[in-house]
């Protein structure tokens, strides 16, 4: 990872809260530019700490957060950019949610940016029709489901076109074609160069879809890698309290009863069962 | 809920509220203007009717919005019609106010086309369409900050209590009332933490994407609001001026 590629870089970032509690122990990692980022530990392992520093909202205590290479300036000014460029959307969107009008609520970024009615107008349709909620901008935000609103949640943060956008814990509470719906919304963004941060218990999941794999364990940053190299790294994800996935496993069997060769690695069982239809035997 | 329903799948939705507004203030001026009774039932009637015939709000969903406003509009005038008073043994009694009948009619007459057109204004306009309206208008920013919020927060809240209710209720939390007490003021003390709780997340979410103080929202657009308006002042001055005139 070259060093221009790094968008957001943690130094050794410590963090401890009024009550005493660790936030960030010395924790280091980066995300590059354009890539899809997944964040596991377990819970009270910092990773919320973590993106509350990445948008500004907590200042380290310890260590140096870098933005493009440069230490996050803590003025007025120098927040109002960084939360311009870092989108932060948090678990629960009825604790975000201001506005009972989805249309209202999405323009509330943008204005605080200080832009005209016309482009704000402009952005939040381009930020609800991103989502696929452009039929439901003149609807109340309590007539929608979880994922509507968690959708209204991220098109917020979308309409200020952020270029890092963080996501905490996205599919919580989503059944599973509200998960889909989500992912398939989020592959756009990244399809449009969006950097992506999201945080998530599922390994499964993370495995499939990230490029590279974060791990967290009481508020150290443990280790940063591409998420091909999974299988490789089944110690630091024990050492997080982290499961492997379960493909990893099934594939080793197969590889062992001499069903499939060592390589390609799949990274998802539908991954794997075409593998195995297209008789990629070893 | 049956307001709120009512606001979102009326026929006049997308009716400009600005519209809307000056059509139910016409009628709020129309029922005071009214010179009898009768001419201020005459305009309630006419604003029930474009609430139920234009609007397209069910008759019994229109009976039961009013019925409470209505109870206590009968409650509150029949002590101009009745009076408690001791009577010669120094019992008390009810006493009939011949006097009393027709301010009765008079208040009953007016504010019930008062209601009406309060009622046809809320039925046929979400809250949020009328907050803008008021934005609008430029009402201060701090009233329409604390609408804009207390609004939102009352569904998160009845939300709240709903579940923390149901999960009382469901270990037995009001089976006796004693329990019922004890689970009341903890539901109560629960609610204040969350109040304090979701207030600060608020906070940062606003922080989070650029707040520096006043909260700011787009104005909603309504097309053909100069039409809309035009219509809703015509037939505003037609009620005000039959009420004058009758």
């Amino acid at each position: 990872m070259s060093f221009n590629d790094v968008l957001l870089q943690f130094e050794q970032v410590a963090y401890r809260y009024p009550d005493g509690s660790i936030g960030l122990d010395g924790c280091s990692l980066g995300i590059r530019a354009g890539s899809r980022n997944a964040l596991l530990g377990a819970n009270g392992a910092g990773k919320t700490t973590l993106f509350q520093h990445a948008n500004g909202l907590l200042q380290p205590q310890g260590g140096v957060v870098r933005y493009a290479g440069t230490p996050v300036d803590y003025s007025r000014a120098g927040l109002r950019r960084l939360r311009t460029d870092i989108g932060l959307v948090f678990q629960n969107p009825d604790r975000q949610l201001f506005s009972a009008s989805v249309r209202e609520d999405v323009s509330f970024g943008p204005l605080n940016l200080g832009l005209d009615t016309d482009t704000v107008r402009q952005r939040v349709d381009a930020a609800l029709d991103a989502v696929g909620l452009a039929h439901a901008a003149d609807k109340a935000v309590h007539n929608l489901s979880f994922g509507q609103k968690k959708r209204v949640c991220i098109a917020g943060v979308l309409a200020m076109e952020p270029k890092l956008l963080i996501l905490d814990e996205p599919m919580a509470g989503l059944d599973n074609a509200m998960r889909e719906e989500l992912l398939s919304a989020l592959n756009g963004l990244h399809a449009k160069g969006i950097t992506l941060l999201l945080a998530t218990h599922d390994i499964d999941f993370a495995y499939r879809w990230a490029d590279d794999i974060h791990l967290m364990a009481r508020g150290r940053c443990t280790a940063s890698f591409a998420s091909a190299a999974m299988p490789a790294r089944e110690d630091d994800l024990k050492a997080a309290g982290l499961p492997s996935p379960q493909v990893i496993a099934l594939h080793r069997a197969l590889v062992a009863r001499g069903l499939l060769a060592a390589t390609p690695l799949p990274r998802s069982q539908r991954e794997l069962v075409a593998l195995l239809e297209t008789g990629a035997l070893s | 809920m049956l307001i709120e329903q009512s606001a979102y799948t009326n026929r006049w939705r997308s009716i400009s509220p600005a519209a809307k507004g000056l059509f139910a203030l016409s009628g709020l001026i129309a029922s005071f203007a009214a010179a009898t009774p009768t001419t201020a039932a005459v305009v309630a009637l006419a604003l029930v009717a474009t609430t139920l015939l234009g609007a397209g709000i069910g008759c019994a969903r229109l009976a039961r919005v009013a019925a409470p406003a209505l109870g206590f509009l009968l409650i509150g005038s029949l002590s101009l019609l009745v009076s408690p008073a001791l009577d010669a043994s120094g019992s008390l009694t009810l006493q009939w106010l011949p006097e009393g009948s027709a301010p009765f009619f008079r208040l009953v007459a007016r504010s019930g086309a008062a209601l009406a057109a309060l009622l046809f204004l809320v039925l046929t306009t979400p809250l949020i369409d009328l907050i803008a309206l008021m934005r609008r208008l430029r009402f201060p920013d701090v009233l329409l900050e604390l609408m804009v919020v207390c609004y939102r927060m009352l569904f998160v809240f009845s939300e709240a209590l709903h579940d923390t209710l149901t999960a009382q209720a469901a270990r037995l939390g009001y089976a006796t009332p004693r329990l019922a007490l004890r689970s009341l003021g903890q539901l109560t003390a629960n609610l204040a933490i969350q109040v304090w709780s979701r207030a600060h997340d608020l906070h940062i979410a606003a922080l989070a994407r650029n707040n520096d103080g006043p909260l700011r929202f787009i104005e909603p657009t309504f097309a053909d609001t100069r039409r809309d308006l035009a219509i809703a002042a015509l037939a505003g001055s037609i009620l005000i001026l039959g009420a004058t005139l009758l």
